[in-house]
């Protein structure tokens, strides 16, 4: 038990349940996020649809490692995942990104992703101000992530012709930010 | 439009599937908000009361609550 990891975390002022809380419903929002974007990138066919797969794909490996990343911390403060699928599905700190009612419309799947982007966006910034100067190791991480996820709004808001992003695909592996926490 | 007290919008705080929030003096209803289930939102807010002040400080600002509908306007007891 991270006993004086904790005890450093609350000493520092931060609601330690709180955090727990919000670390344990951003978890679910990237299970459950890779798990929509799966029926999304499975529909994203045809000459649009197709060029949209590779970033939606990315997006959807890189929610995992979020996932994945996220879980040793939720840990290491006292809390845990809930035992429910369906608990932890609907704690989620973001709406579930289904698929739009025509799936072959890619402009009404990429409001979708965009959405979902945002969603995380919003979430990871709202832990990293709770954090910030207080609880080192969880804004670091909700940092690493956050990297991530402005990357992928980026991404999506460009094929929706929001204005140029400034970012590019990939190059090589996935989770440039996160990845020192997968290791 | 109906008009709420910030005792009387303190009933609508999702326990019983309803929940209202105000903002800027309008009431929105969240109820069948994903993100306001049990009158919970982002672990810290609650329904039922006037999250004005809390909106300045939050990842989101009212733009995101105009997708919901007018119930009524917040009105002060005084």
């Amino acid at each position: 038990m991270a006993k004086v990891a904790q005890e450093m975390v609350k000493k520092a002022g931060v609601n330690l349940d709180e955090l727990v809380e919000l670390l344990v419903a951003n978890a679910a929002a990237e299970l459950t996020t890779y798990y929509y974007y799966t029926i999304l990138r499975v529909n994203l066919i045809g000459m649009a649809g197709e060029t949209i797969k590779e970033i939606a794909e990315t997006a959807r490996i890189e929610d995992r490692n979020h996932f994945e990343a996220l879980v040793p911390r939720i840990y290491e403060l006292g809390g845990k995942l809930p035992e429910s699928m369906v608990d932890f599905h609907n704690c989620s700190a973001c709406p579930p990104a289904g698929l739009p009612q025509d799936p072959t419309d890619v402009k009404a799947t990429l409001k979708v992703l965009v959405e979902a982007e945002r969603c995380a966006v919003r979430g990871y910034t709202h832990i990293c101000n709770l954090t910030t100067g207080k609880d080192h190791r969880t804004y670091d991480l909700a940092l690493a992530i956050l990297n991530e996820e402005i990357e992928h709004e980026s991404w999506f808001s460009e094929f929706l012709g929001e204005g140029p992003s400034g970012h590019f695909l990939r190059r090589g592996e996935t989770s440039p930010f996160v990845s020192k926490f997968l290791k | 439009m109906r008009n709420f007290t910030i005792k009387e919008l303190a009933r609508y705080d999702g326990s019983d599937g309803i929940a209202y929030v105000a903002c800027a003096g309008k009431v929105y209803d969240v109820s069948r908000s994903f993100l306001w289930q049990r009158g919970k939102h982002q672990v810290r807010h609650r329904a039922g009361c006037d999250l004005s002040e809390a909106l300045e400080s939050a990842p989101h600002g009212p733009e995101l609550l105009k997708r919901f509908p007018v119930v009524g306007r917040l009105v002060s007891t005084d």
